[in-house]
């Protein structure tokens, strides 16, 4: 039965003269591409609804009068399609006749030109005279902060606007219509950075980057194929360089997406690091003095194991406070699963019809999956349920259920969510009496949890196909972290939610994975981008220099569970990791050749570096580095009872970094840095501290001390402010306490 | 023999064609009496002296004549043909004095001995800016394809051939080059390498226009 079904899911066409295989309910275009075959189109892209706004796709099919649109038809079996013919070709050109109607002859400026759409058909379809025309509008060029549109380039393609709606969220741009006078129009006056997905996918010069227009040629830019350095989502991207610059970063708008940060914070390298040799001796001495060594899990999959082959051989501490909590969440996690592993990733996410956010404020600690969870909520209509302490007016338009819980009471949300989940479904002995013994009223009323609200949301999933639960970093260094771990592990393993742990940082997962790390640091300590008794920064701050993470190639392992590898864009003079590691008795020519020994007991290949493949293929399956395995441990359920919920009166702040200024690294970049160092507040928050606008605030939170400006932020409500940490350099890694801390206010 | 035969023919030819004029030298002598003989006979006919007869007619010439022949460089300069290739110049827009260079970097692109440099950028006023030009003129071979394709007719080979500097990559920023704001008027519609044909008007196709 089920295989016959299967078969109905296939449909076969043939496109001229080829026979075809596709999926049922795939587009004649979307068969053709992903058989080689080539149809023109404008409008057509890939990772967003058919659009169908140029008219270039068209097709004949046997059978059926007319020209068909193949972006949109659906192919049905046995159909027999031709993509050329002279009326097709006829029609074609004065489409691209239409396109030129007074289009500026300003190819010779034109940053797209070289990569022009317009350029290429136009050539394509040999257009060498026009007979149409139209009296010319005056259009005037916008900026709109990272991007500048100009409409008089503008072929209303549509696909930016697509893009801000269905991919980023950022809902943005609109068209004005208005016949030939139609422009695109930035409703929300934004000048967000995730305005640059829009851009990327311009076929023409009219949405460029403000940055990089009129700076270069695209044709004197080199490619150099790599993964986005800024959070765990490791993004494919391409650094495109010249004369030792970064000057943009573009990617394969097709099938993927950046997010502001990695689309315009390109340039965190180490400049000006060189190789002293007197430096390079103190180092070694310090290494050999050292008895810990504490870094920042912004480093590739090769360092990480050269830090666990050093631990090895010289019995340091090793501690990564940013993956720490991770590696101790996803192990209590697993001990429930009994998989090393989560069961979701990004693609999950999009293709969910329920998704639930626990535990993270993730437009801005993960991007990428916010605009995952945006393509679920505008193409599956999916249910967003979002549980935090702090709404987030940046996600109102994709929240379907906001479900608002105290500060420090997660574990009681998680055994809530646990019994609403489960307390229905077949489970373990030692799951059910854990459940029959929770308080539910009491524990819902110290949370602030609802009942309503659980069976609400619960009804909402009910008969959703696939649903996706999004855990995030406010639960790693949670007192409780285990507990609320297990729980969740509980759900994964009982319910029909695929889970998605979000790294917290770029390469959380990865460390997390091939270090044994120790919670605290001893004794003399050896930082590498993170504070210690002798520094190694790739900020260039330290004692010693590092590579930045476009300096150095390796892999990251991101939080698809993939191993990616990353490329050098930018020249590095200083010393690397694997010299000092050579020093001190290891031996590797290059850092690259730890790849193929990367733990195969953690679920990594004894892949060669050089080998690893990265990019998407026509039918956009991505082939980049490999798919880490899950290994299967040993499950054993016993869950601890609930302790009683703190409380967190009065103010309350919330280490979180905002606006893409995603951590250090971005922080120095030209795009994002800011000097500013601020606390962000409501209005209600600042009648609690009594602070105006402007005011300096001198405070400490879990042990750090902060100097901040305060502002207030009309759109926030609340007693909890964000606290910003990407100004911190060193310090930044060393937050590895639980996100909130009530306000210790020092005079 | 009959390899100076061979020879006389394609002589003739040639001067059919191009109009060369044959001197007559004489025979070279082979021999050493023969060559001798010569010596001797030139010395006694004091052909010397018609030497410096010759010298001294032209000194006249040129002093009290006014039949100088020789140009007084650098104080005087040959006029070159419009098609000469030395030093570059950036040509402005004669209405509004604006350099014409848009930026476009294809001059930069063609050079075969990647000596020019450019950096442009999208400046206050929403357009490309050149904001560095420079050509390395110790590697310019001076083949003129900048010139050519340059869609602009701003950059062109000027006739400035003295390139005599301290440094072999002097005077070749952008400003150099460049027509001097005050000296606009003098600046000549360039007729030389990569121009456009005189008959370019008659080349153009027309697109409607709706006005
Ligand atoms: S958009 Fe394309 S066709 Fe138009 S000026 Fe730019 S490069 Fe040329
Ligand atoms: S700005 Fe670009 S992407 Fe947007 S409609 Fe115009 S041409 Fe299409
Ligand atoms: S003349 Fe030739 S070698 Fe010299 S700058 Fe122009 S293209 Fe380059
Ligand atoms: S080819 Fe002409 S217009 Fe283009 S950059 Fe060179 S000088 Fe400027
Ligand atoms: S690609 Fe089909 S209408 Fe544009």
């Amino acid at each position: 039965m089920s295989a016959q079904r299967e078969e109905k899911k296939l449909v076969t066409i043939t496109i001229d003269g080829k026979e075809c295989k596709g999926k049922y309910g795939d587009t004649i275009l979307k068969i053709a591409r992903a058989n080689g075959i080539y149809i023109p189109t404008m409008c057509y892209l890939s990772k967003v609804e058919p659009i169908a706004s140029c008219r270039m796709c068209v097709v004949e099919v046997e059978g059926v009068e007319g020209m068909i649109l193949s972006c949109q038809e659906k192919a049905v079996d046995g159909s027999v399609v031709r993509t050329t013919s002279k009326d097709l070709y006829l029609q074609r050109q004065n489409i691209m006749k239409l396109y030129n109607v007074n289009h500026p002859l300003e190819c010779g400026v034109c940053d797209k030109s070289g990569e022009c759409e317009l350029q290429n058909k136009t050539l394509e379809f040999g257009i060498s005279q026009q007979n149409f025309t139209a009296r010319e509008v005056h259009k005037k060029v916008e900026n709109w902060g990272f991007v500048s549109y100009d409409p008089a380039l503008c072929i209303m393609c549509e696909k930016c606007v697509r893009v801000s709606n269905e991919i980023t969220g950022n809902e943005a741009l609109q068209i004005s219509v208005g016949g030939y006078r139609s422009t695109i129009v930035n409703v929300k006056n934004s000048t967000c950075p995730s305005l640059g997905e829009s851009a990327a996918v311009c076929p023409v010069g009219a949405l460029v980057s403000s940055d990089f227009k009129y700076s270069s040629n695209a044709w004197e830019l080199k490619r150099i194929p790599a993964s986005c350095a800024h959070c765990s989502s490791a993004c494919s991207l391409n650094y495109e360089v010249k004369n030792d610059k970064i000057y943009r970063v573009t990617n394969d708008f097709e099938f993927s997406s950046l997010c502001g940060a990695g689309r315009f914070g390109f340039d965190f390298e180490n400049r000006n690091a060189v190789k002293d040799p007197e430096i390079f001796k103190e180092a070694i001495s310090a290494f050999k003095r050292a008895n810990t060594i504490s870094f920042s899990a912004i480093i590739t999959n090769e360092e990480a194991l050269i830090l666990q082959k050093l631990k090895e051989k010289y019995k340091y501490k090793l501690v990564c406070d940013e993956a720490y909590g991770y590696q101790q969440f996803l192990k209590a996690y697993g001990s429930i699963t009994g998989e090393t592993l989560y069961s979701g990733n990004l693609n999950s996410i999009k293709e969910s019809s329920a998704v639930i956010v626990f535990g993270s404020r993730i437009n801005d600690d993960n991007p990428m999956v916010k605009y995952h969870i945006t393509m679920a909520s505008k193409r599956n209509r999916a249910r967003v349920a979002y549980l935090h302490p702090m709404e987030d007016s940046n996600i109102s338009n994709i929240v379907t259920q906001f479900i608002k819980y105290e500060v420090g009471s997660e574990e009681g949300v998680a055994a809530l969510l646990a019994n609403t989940f489960l307390s229905s479904r077949e489970i373990s002995p030692e799951l059910k009496s854990f459940l029959d013994n929770l308080d539910i009223g009491n524990i819902s009323a110290e949370s602030s949890v609802g009942e309503e609200e659980l069976m609400a949301l619960l009804k909402s999933i009910d008969k959703k196909e696939k649903l996706t639960f999004v855990v995030g970093s406010d639960l790693y260094n949670h007192p409780r972290a285990k507990e609320i771990a297990k729980l969740l592990g509980a759900i994964d393993k009982y319910s029909d939610f695929s889970f998605v742990i979000v790294p917290p940082a770029t390469n959380a997962l990865g460390v997390s994975l091939i270090c044994s790390l120790d919670e605290k640091a001893e004794g003399y300590t050896v930082g590498y981008n993170s504070k210690g008794d002798f520094e190694l920064s790739s900020l260039g701050d330290g004692d010693m220099d590092m590579p930045a993470l476009n300096q150095q190639e390796g892999t990251l392992t991101n939080i698809d569970k993939r191993v990616v590898p990353t490329n050098a864009a930018l020249s590095y003079n200083g010393y690397v990791l694997n010299d000092i590691a050579n020093e001190l008795g290891l031996k590797a020519e290059y850092t690259i050749d730890y790849t193929t020994h990367l733990p195969e007991k953690a679920g990594f290949k004894p892949e060669n570096f050089d080998n690893l493949p990265s990019y998407f293929d026509n039918s956009g399956i991505e082939h980049r580095g490999y798919l880490l395995t899950s290994k299967s441990v040993k499950a054993a359920e016993d869950f601890d009872d609930i302790e009683e919920l703190p409380t967190f009166d009065g103010a309350i702040v919330y280490n979180c970094n905002e606006n893409i200024n995603m951590n250090i690294f971005t922080n120095v970049t030209k795009a994002f840095k800011s000097d500013e160092t601020y606390l962000k507040g409501s209005p209600q928050f600042a009648g609690i501290v009594k602070l105006n606008d402007g005011d300096e605030i001198t405070f400490s939170a879990n042990g750090t001390k902060y100097k901040r400006v305060f502002k207030i932020d009309e759109s926030m409500k609340g007693t909890i402010a964000l606290n910003p940490i990407f100004d911190m350099g060193l310090n930044a890694s060393l937050n590895n306490s639980y996100r909130f801390s009530r306000l210790n206010r020092e005079q | 023999m009959a390899h100076i035969e061979e020879h006389k023919e394609t002589h003739t030819v040639q001067k059919e064609k191009q109009n060369y004029v044959m001197l007559d030298l004489g025979k070279t002598p082979k021999f050493g009496m023969p060559a001798f003989i010569q010596v001797v006979k030139r010395s006694l006919s004091l052909e010397l002296l018609k030497g410096l007869g010759v010298t001294f007619r032209e000194m006249i010439n040129a002093l009290f004549k006014g039949k100088m022949h020789t140009t007084k460089y650098p104080f005087e300069k040959l006029p070159i043909s419009p098609r000469y290739r030395a030093i570059h110049e950036m040509l402005r827009l004669l209405e509004s004095g604006h350099y014409r260079c848009i930026g476009c970097g294809l001059c930069e692109k063609i050079c075969i001995s990647n000596c020019i440099a450019m950096e442009t950028r999208y400046d206050e006023n929403q357009r490309k800016e050149v904001s560095q030009y420079t050509i390395n003129f110790g590697r310019c071979i001076f083949c003129g394809y900048c010139a050519e394709v340059c869609p602009e007719l701003a950059i062109v080979h000027g006739g400035r051939y003295e390139n005599a500097s301290e440094q072999r990559a002097g005077f070749s920023l952008f400003e150099d080059m460049l027509t001097p704001i005050d000296k606009l008027k003098e600046q000549k519609e360039f007729a030389g390498f990569g121009s456009i044909s005189p008959n370019a008007d008659e080349n153009i196709k027309k697109t409607p226009l709706a006005y």
